[in-house]
């Protein structure tokens, strides 16, 4: 338990003394969020912003928690890893503490994200729906962290990582709910969207504001992630270099 | 029970043995594994630290065996590894005190204070890693890997890339070390190194062991001294024991003996009893780099592998 709590405060120092790390993670998703979200002229919803703001949350998340990823892959680039793995500290404890800042990093972004959401003009929710919403982003948080970390930890170099990187996050983002509803899209690409993880994420954060409780999606996120955790766990104890 | 104990060891990569059959058993000395570049020092440290499977063989480490009791080796250990890794946009103390909380080192604020004192380092402890140089980043590797007072230190080129005077700073830290009871086992590419500061070293080659034993020891095994004399006029070769005649070369007169630097002064007596006028003596001591070169032999690079492995390995050591 001490070993993921130090693991982790490690990431954090080093990311708070880096600003330009804290700061350009936060472009991206924002300039979605202002210019597709404020311009994008659509019929289906009056208001896009309140529609297109749980896509951007979750997106936020998947960003974060994917280049969490090169975390890893630094520490084994640079020769870290393999003091950790010398050391009497059970080897999870380097994937749990990594989870546990990627995604609170991935939290913070977010918390950023929704208060630039309602200073352009999204609707303001209850704290229980806001509860709801953190729930929801803490659950794929940890489901694409603890992947991420994993993948990283196979990848031979910081090259291969990034390639795998930019491979999934854009298709993952634009066949998922993000975007629009299932109503609009095309059939082809609604099939798709019902089997990413992403919507799952998405349709609950969204079904939250519009004051429902997302009991399905919750537990589909709480099983994939408790069975992705479990198997990367494994891989992490039985590493070798 | 011994610090370090091997049966067989063995490791392929691939069709490429890289550790073949190692037996060897250290205890509380300094111990350097000596080799060229793809002998298998650093595939031998990395089984040793639980960090590689060995393909075959057993390796205990303080009694526990490296393979199913991996934490508790872990426990007993320390591993710096080659390639220098500390955070440099911490300070040495919160360095420090990040290996001391994984270690789970009670009153760690006064070990972290302690090690950093011993490392003389506690000028600068809470500067950024940014501003140290090369020998203090390794000091600072050592201090980190001291923390927990290890009963094994292993030490992947401890002195790689430092300049003269911080080498023998290195050194002297783990001579200090061996004195309070530790085990370290070195792996290095500098004989000079080896020879002033380590008790046995084992040179080794293709993943096999081709010498063992201390370097005086060894270059007694494997190279006698030579003494030359200059005389003037005839001289018959005296009888003195433990010294052999080698032949004559105009008036240098040659020698070979075990121990050339004890020899010397009793060829001379002899010599000069039996009348003959010395104008100069010469004793060549062989270093440590002959040892290795015969130990060793000509050297191939190491091929026919796994591409993806051998650009691991590479990696690995730069």
């Amino acid at each position: 338990m001490k070993g993921i709590v130090t693991y982790m405060k490690r990431d954090f120092i080093k990311w708070t003394r880096s600003k330009v790390a804290v700061i350009s993670a936060l472009v991206m998703p924002a300039a979605w969020l202002i210019f597709v979200g404020l311009a994008l002229p659509v019929k289906f919803t009056g208001n896009y912003l309140d529609f297109i703001t749980p896509g951007i949350l979750v997106m936020t998340m998947l960003s974060a928690g994917l280049s969490g990823g090169t975390l890893l892959m630094f520490d084994k680039i640079l020769g870290f890893l393999n003091k950790f793995l010398a050391l009497p500290t059970p080897r999870s404890s380097i994937l749990i503490g990594k989870i546990l800042f990627i995604t609170g990093r991935g939290l913070i972004q977010t918390t950023i994200i929704l208060v630039i959401a309602l200073l352009i003009g999204a609707t303001l929710l209850s704290p229980v729906q806001y509860g709801l919403t953190y729930l929801v982003l803490l659950l794929f948080g940890i489901l694409i962290s603890a992947f991420a970390t994993t993948i990283a930890l196979y990848l031979d170099d910081h090259d291969s990582y990034s390639a795998f990187n930019t491979m999934i996050s854009m298709p993952l983002f634009f066949t998922s709910s993000a975007l629009m509803p299932y109503s609009v899209m095309p059939t082809w690409l609604a099939t798709i969207a019902h089997l990413n993880p992403l919507s799952y994420a998405i349709d609950a954060v969204r079904d939250v504001t519009a004051g429902g409780f997302p009991t399905m999606p919750i537990l589909v996120l709480l099983l994939l992630s408790i069975v992705v955790l479990t198997i990367c766990m494994q891989v992490f104890r039985k590493v070798t270099v | 029970m011994n610090a370090i104990e091997t049966t067989d060891l063995t490791k392929y990569y691939g069709d490429l043995c890289a550790v073949d059959h190692l037996t060897l058993s250290v205890n509380n000395e300094i111990f350097a594994l000596l080799g060229p570049n793809g002998s298998g020092k650093t595939t031998t440290v990395l089984m040793l630290t639980t960090l590689l499977n060995p393909t075959e063989g057993s390796a205990k480490v303080c009694g526990h065996d490296v393979t199913r009791e991996g934490e508790e080796v872990r426990k007993k250990l320390s591993y710096v590894p080659q390639d220098m890794a500390v955070d440099i946009k911490l300070t040495g103390r919160e360095n420090v005190r990040f290996f001391a909380d994984l270690y789970g080192v009670s009153h760690a604020s006064d070990c972290v204070d302690e090690v950093l004192e011993v490392m003389e380092l506690t000028d600068r402890a809470d500067d950024l890693i940014k501003t140290y140089s090369g020998g203090m980043r390794r000091r600072l590797e050592l201090a980190q890997a001291l923390v927990h007072e290890p009963s094994v230190l292993f030490l992947d080129e401890p002195t790689i890339g430092l300049d003269v005077a911080a080498r023998k700073k290195i050194w002297e830290h783990i001579r200090g070390l061996r004195k309070k009871g530790m085990t370290i086992f070195v792996t290095t590419h500098y004989m000079d190194e080896a020879d002033q500061f380590c008790d046995r070293v084992g040179i080794i080659s293709k993943g096999k062991i081709n010498a063992l034993g201390s370097p005086a020891e060894l270059k007694a095994r494997l190279m006698k001294d030579v003494i030359t004399v200059r005389v003037d006029g005839t001289c018959t070769p005296p009888s003195v024991e433990g010294v052999i005649f080698v032949g004559r070369n105009g008036n240098e007169v040659s020698f070979t003996a075990e121990n050339g630097s004890e020899a010397l002064p009793v060829l001379a007596d002899s010599l000069a009893r039996s009348g003959v006028t010395i104008r100069a003596m010469s004793l060549r001591e062989p270093t440590l780099d002959d040892v290795f070169l015969q130990a060793v032999g000509p050297q191939e690079e190491p091929h026919g592998f796994e591409d993806g492995k051998f650009r691991v390995m590479l990696r690995r050591r730069k």
